[in-house]
């Protein structure tokens, strides 16, 4: 369902991604992983739509990225769930306010809304908490409450870039088990890290990059 | 998530009940926005308001001024100074012949004694008639022709009486009154320029406003279009902001207006009574107060989504 052909992306002074040609499958679960700079993150900005491949096509779900724009963006983003390692909520309102942010962008019922925002925290173990302020939450809460607001539109894919980059061992297992969970469900779920030791327990393909070139991790 | 399963009941609405929904929830959040800051709020409205009053007290004068000079023109009065020498009882007899014409509604007759004692008093110098061997005036008519005369008509009516035998001079001015035509319009002309800058500058002070609400809002923005939001929905509660403000802001206008001319009200009665109308002073009214608001509302709305338009595309998730 996503499917790099030859992607290259050249910032300025360097090749962030060098002629990389890789597909995930529908429902699959992947770890993209290699040294910072190796060009993760970049793949993920490029699925986002952030940043645009400098040559080589981006297709997903049959469509080529190039040819969305403008408006579209927003709508081809909603079809994402997004964890970021900075986990990015919002402290001006509530954990239940920042998990139902992507159902009042889709323009759900507020009953709706309710329902699903609660089902969301229950999966990632905070039902009960929904009118705290995430300021007051551990590192391992704010991340998890990011995880439900990434998956309470129920999206098709899930991506989370360095999801446990800021977490110790038993929270990052914690946080990975949560991944696979969805990935069981039939979410497509691709995680950029580099714990190579966390990741190497659990059973995925796990595609490897170094300096902008995929050396593993390709076929399945 | 299965396309095959009917989930219809927990999806998302279609597209313009979600929109007409969000619209809803946004022009009520920001409102809560306003209130959750008074004073900063307050500050902003009330420069709106400010802005807006001074073109608005200057339209409302304007309209006490024209409807007076209104009641002042349909009071024109000719004086008929008579021929020194003329007798009292021809006066009279010229005066009943007058009244009788069509197009005049009635004539005085005013004793050149009287007239004498009425001029020292309206000059304050009541011992200039002891000092006077004789008196200089001859007797008055004073001539109110119909309320329903033309300019022309009046010109004419000025052209036949002055012909009229014992008749020395009539006095019929006209020039004040074309004057205070060209003024109204000056100031009408004025008020309407005063009015455009002033609601720019309400305007700009919004967008200013609108702007700081952007940069404090960067990471909420940020994030919206990081997980699948559009310009238009981070633009939404922006443009409630400017129209709540801007609405608020004219109906503070208004009420500066109302205090205006409260505080305006016994010396121009006064005046207006000094010119011979009978009219008191009125503020916005009602209509005026509400055009204001919506005026306000308006030019809340225009700028916060120039405002929105410029600086939210500028802000792109990293």
């Amino acid at each position: 369902m996503i499917s790099f052909e030859r992607v290259s992306k050249r910032f300025e002074r360097h090749d962030a991604l060098r002629d990389v040609s890789l597909e995930i499958a529908r429902e699959e679960m992947v770890f993209l992983t290699g040294h910072s700079g190796a060009g993760k993150s970049t793949m993920l900005r490029l699925l986002m739509l952030l940043d645009r491949a400098t040559s080589g096509r981006l297709v997903v779900n049959g469509k080529d990225v190039a040819t969305i724009r403008g408006r579209q963006v927003a709508r081809y983003r909603q079809d994402f769930g997004f964890v970021f390692q900075d986990h990015q909520l919002l402290f001006d309102r509530s954990i239940f306010d920042n998990v139902a942010l992507p159902l009042d962008i889709a323009g759900f019922h507020p009953r709706d809304v309710g329902r699903r925002v609660r089902a969301a925290l229950d999966k990632v173990g905070l039902l009960g908490r929904e009118s705290a302020n995430p300021a007051v939450l551990s590192g391992g809460e704010q991340q998890r409450v990011g995880i439900a607001r990434a998956v309470v539109a129920r999206p098709k894919v899930l991506v989370a870039d360095e999801p446990t980059g800021n977490l110790d061992p038993g929270l990052s297992a914690e946080i990975m088990a949560l991944f696979e969970a969805f990935h069981r469900v039939g979410v497509t779920v691709i995680v950029a890290s580099h714990d190579l030791a966390l990741i190497s327990r659990l059973r995925h393909r796990i595609i490897t990059l170094k300096e902008g070139r995929l050396v593993g991790g390709v076929g399945r | 998530m299965n396309a095959t399963v009917p989930d219809a009941q927990v999806g998302p609405r279609p597209a313009l009940v979600s929109w007409f929904d969000h619209h809803r929830r946004a022009a009520f959040q920001s409102f809560l926005r306003l209130w959750r800051e008074p004073i900063q709020s307050l500050v902003t409205c009330l420069a709106v308001g400010v802005a807006l009053a001074l073109p608005a007290a200057l339209w409302a004068l304007l309209q006490n001024v024209e409807a007076v000079s209104g009641s002042v023109q349909t009071a024109a009065r000719f004086t008929l100074l008579l021929d020194q020498n003329t007798p009292f009882e021809v006066a009279t007899q010229l005066a009943a012949e007058l009244e009788g014409k069509a197009n005049i509604d009635d004539v005085e007759t005013v004793d050149r004694a009287d007239a004498l004692k009425d001029f020292a008093y309206g000059i304050g110098l009541n011992e200039l008639m002891d000092n006077l061997d004789e008196n200089p005036l001859p007797h008055l008519l004073h001539l109110h022709p119909d309320k329903n005369l033309s300019s022309a008509e009046l010109d004419a009516l000025f052209i036949s009486l002055s012909t009229l035998e014992s008749v020395d001079q009539v006095v019929f001015d006209t020039q004040w009154q074309a004057r205070l035509g060209a003024a109204i319009a000056t100031a009408r002309r004025l008020t309407a320029g005063v009015g455009v800058l002033m609601v720019l500058g309400a305007a700009l002070i919004l967008g200013n406003t609108i702007r700081l609400g952007i940069e404090a809002r960067r990471e909420e923005i940020t994030v919206i279009k990081l997980i699948g939001g559009g310009d238009g929905f981070a633009r939404r509660p922006l443009l409630y902001s400017g129209l709540w403000s801007g609405a608020v802001g004219g109906l503070l206008g208004a009420v500066l207006v109302a205090l205006l001319f409260g505080f305006l009200a016994g010396p121009a009665d006064e005046l207006f009574t000094l010119y011979g109308s009978d009219q008191t002073v009125s503020g916005l009214g009602f209509k005026g107060a509400f055009g204001l608001t919506v005026a306000g509302g308006l030019a809340g709305l225009v700028s916060a989504w120039s405002t929105a338009f410029i600086h939210l595309r500028r802000i792109q998730p990293r």
